[in-house]
């Protein structure tokens, strides 16, 4: 009986780390001698701050780095500066792939890491493959996260989603079902540059950061970059504005490794791209009012993916076509995947509708992350009925 | 009811005026001045554009200005009504200019009444407003409502505006539109009426002038548009609203209907709206006073950047700032509205506090709207907003 509590007891600690991985930072602490490591040893032990060691240091490095949760953030900062320790603040897309990492590596048989490209400030861009059966190109679902940096809660909401798929697998009989028969490929931050900035510099920061030549304005907006009515309706040529197309389709490098890695699957059945905020569900075409020829379809099993959403907590999403429904776009992912036949294409705007917008409190994601899953599968669930 | 010609513009000046008893009675022994213009009292200068250029503003909290007589019972009336802006002296500017301030984000020519409400719970009627000449202006409605004797002891009324009645810009222009009722016609912009209902709503929350009856839009019930020949369009709906922030469990939703006429293209719809009454009065003035105490109490210089921080969180000592900061925001956004662009305040950047001698809050801070469909992430200096006091509007109290 007693060994029942103590792995409840764990099993609980770790899930309240998992609730409480976001607004989390990463200090990496320098320490100089010995004695900065025991008064970092001192922290890191006492368990008022629930501190967790990511990389201690060892005989090549002297760099700590410690997972800070967010209620701990400030007395922590001030102790460190009190007693003089030299610190800094890792930025967030290495937590997210500290945590992807994570996630491979208790999930071995399941999950895998995979680099795709890198942006144009050079970083990698991974996702993270779910597959239940080596080889073969079996038919497989794209999650799309973080394309615009600015839209946190839907980087917040993949990370969650992967450790979901991973840890349902073999327990929740329908993703064991959709991973008997589809791989599932997720990126939770397809704009690492972005987001980066958006930790360091700009809050607000929406697009890359590929400079534009003969401008002062930084950045292409990559969801009007695909090659679908590529500078039609619903961007612009103008560099400056947030949603510059950029000088050629694909021009982005976070956009060409995408598109890069699915034309040469070739397999792909279902493409969802995840954005905030609005609250809403919705399907091609954004580039033109024209109605796309699987439209009725893809309404239904919008409509459904959405009264599921809204089954958890009551949160209601709009449903329709992306033009109609928030406005043209063109160049967008879900257009170009839709007529690169990825018949299952949608685009996801989470919460909220403007009370906070794209600053999210952090208690909405595990929230927000639950009940966009409910929709998720009731969207693969469909595909997974309806291979073609 | 006088309209008064807002000639001094210091609230000094404005309140003598309401202790001699030339305002608009309000019945019960409160009287408010009506609408004047809001402009910067004690002599305040433009503040040098900071923060990339950001002009920031004065957000005046508390009681009014300098000087301090003509209060009924020795206590500074605190001005009424919810101004978000600062209007034009009476009428002797020309439509479309402002007090001429450089940056575009803090020049403002807002009328904002001091509207104020009967103490019963129904929906208030509309008061009929004569057209305007165009441009379409906020024309102040009759300051009628009802007020309460105070106690001496609080050293605020929390007397602002009572609830919503008849609130209305005139619509502009000459004549009716011409073209026949039609239901979201496919040339209309799409999502015309959650439009037209967002307008409304920023309207009426900066009329209403108290960071406590903030509204949200619930649902759009019915709708209908017209567009006329010079493609500027009248929106009639009935729409739901909830409070902006709700109460733990608490479901009080609101309904408001109005006439919204979008000019081609141009900001600044005019409107004409009703609504009921969403927070009971003296409930409404009790937290507004809380907030006011709770305001009077922070720590200054605030150690804030932004509110709300990357994640979201709002400090709750901090939490009255942004809801002000939603109120005066309301202001800048129902301006920038037209049938195709639309706002959300994303974040309150800059905010800087500083005390005063009088009992005053001074707050000095620019807001970040998110603007619909472009994406831009607009600055806007917030214009000189007064709480519980709404410039240049002063409540005296007849004990």
């Amino acid at each position: 009986m007693k060994w029942i509590l103590f792995f409840g007891a764990l099993i609980g600690l770790s899930f309240c780390g998992r609730e409480k991985f976001f607004g989390d930072q990463v200090f990496r602490i320098n320490v100089r001698n010995g004695d900065e490591i025991s008064k970092l040893s001192q922290l890191v032990n006492s368990d008022n701050f629930k501190l967790d060691v990511w990389k201690a240091p060892s005989a090549f490095s002297r760099l700590v780095d410690v997972l800070v949760p967010s209620v701990s953030l400030r007395p922590v900062k001030s102790f460190l500066k009190s007693q003089g320790l030299e610190y800094s603040v890792t930025i967030g897309d290495l937590q997210i792939y500290h945590e992807m990492d994570s996630i491979a590596g208790d999930f071995p048989d399941l999950a895998s890491r995979v680099k795709i490209g890198h942006s144009f400030e050079n970083r990698s861009m991974y996702v993270l493959k779910f597959g239940t059966a080596e080889g073969g190109r079996r038919p497989a679902v794209w999650l799309n996260a973080g394309i615009h940096s600015r839209e946190w809660i839907s980087v917040a909401t993949a990370i969650w989603t992967a450790r979901k798929v991973a840890s349902d697998y073999g327990k929740d009989p329908t993703i064991t079902s959709i991973l008997e028969k589809m791989d599932i490929f997720l990126l939770p931050v397809a704009n690492p540059d972005g987001y980066v900035y958006t930790q360091t510099q700009n809050r607000l920061w929406r697009k890359t950061r590929s400079i534009n030549p003969g401008s002062r304005c930084v950045g292409t907006d990559p969801n009007r970059n695909w090659n679908a009515s590529f500078a039609g309706e619903g961007a612009s040529d103008n560099p400056c504005s947030e949603i510059y197309h950029g000088p050629h389709a694909n021009s982005e490098v976070e956009v060409k490794s995408v598109v890069d890695f699915i034309q040469e699957h070739g397999n792909f059945k279902c493409f969802i791209d995840l954005h905030s905020y609005s609250q809403l569900l919705m399907y091609p075409y954004g580039y033109t009012v024209k109605k796309a020829p699987d439209a009725d379809e893809l309404d239904k099993v919008a409509r459904r993916a959405a009264k599921a959403l809204a089954s958890l907590s009551g949160t209601t999403y709009q449903v329709g076509p992306t033009c109609t429904t928030v406005y043209p776009a063109s160049g967008s992912s879900v257009d170009w995947a839709y007529d690169n036949g990825i018949k299952y294409a949608f685009t996801f705007e989470l919460r909220d509708t403007g009370h906070y917008g794209f600053l999210l409190p952090a208690n909405q994601i595990i929230p927000t992350a639950e009940e966009t899953w409910l929709g998720l599968k009731t969207i693969m669930e469909h595909v997974r009925d309806n291979l073609y | 009811m006088q309209r008064r010609e807002a000639g001094s513009r210091t609230g000094l000046g404005a309140r003598r005026r309401v202790a001699a008893g030339k305002s608009c009675s309000l019945g019960e022994g409160v009287s408010i001045a009506p609408l004047v213009p809001c402009q910067r009292s004690r002599g305040w200068t433009s503040p040098a554009p900071r923060r990339g250029g950001a002009a920031a503003s004065r957000h005046r909290a508390g009681k009014l200005g300098p000087g301090r007589s003509g209060s009924g019972a020795g206590r500074r009336g605190p001005g009424a009504g919810s101004s978000a802006g600062r209007a034009r002296p009476g009428r002797t500017r020309a439509p479309g200019s402002g007090p001429p301030r450089g940056r575009r984000g803090v020049a403002r020519r807002g009328l904002i009444s001091s509207s104020a409400g009967a103490a019963h719970l129904e929906p208030v009627r509309r008061t009929p407003r004569p057209p305007a000449s165009m441009p379409p202006r906020l024309q102040p409605p009759p300051a009628s409502g009802t007020g309460r004797p105070r106690a001496a002891v609080l050293p605020l009324a929390l007397l602002l505006s009572l609830a919503l009645q008849g609130v209305a810009a005139a619509p502009a222009g000459a004549g009716e539109p011409e073209d026949s009722l039609r239901r979201q016609d496919p040339e209309l912009p799409r999502g015309l009426l959650e439009q037209a209902a967002r307008a409304a709503l920023h309207f009426v929350n900066f009329r209403a002038g108290s960071p406590s009856t903030l509204r949200v839009l619930a649902d759009v019930l019915e709708g209908r548009a017209r567009v006329n020949p010079k493609k500027e369009c009248q929106v009639d709906l009935v729409f739901t609203t909830d409070r902006y922030n709700p109460e733990e469990g608490e479901e009080r939703l609101g309904k408001c209907s109005a006439r919204v006429f979008f000019r081609n293209q141009k900001p600044r719809p005019a409107i004409n709206v009703t609504c009921t009454r969403l927070i009971e009065k003296n409930k409404r003035q009790q937290e507004d006073y809380l907030l006011y105490k709770h305001m009077k109490q922070l720590k200054t210089p605030l150690d804030v950047v932004s509110i709300p921080d990357s994640h979201g969180h709002i400090d709750p000592s901090l939490r009255p700032i942004w809801d002000l900061a939603f109120l005066g925001g309301s202001y800048v956004m129902w301006e920038k509205t037209t049938q195709f662009l639309h706002y959300y305040m994303a974040q309150l950047s800059s905010v800087n506090q500083w005390k005063t001698n009088d009992d005053a809050i001074d707050f000095d801070y620019t807001v970040l709207l998110h603007e619909f469909s472009t994406q831009e992430i607009k600055n806007k200096a917030l214009v000189p907003l007064k709480f519980p006091s709404f410039c240049p509007l002063i409540l005296t109290v007849h004990s």
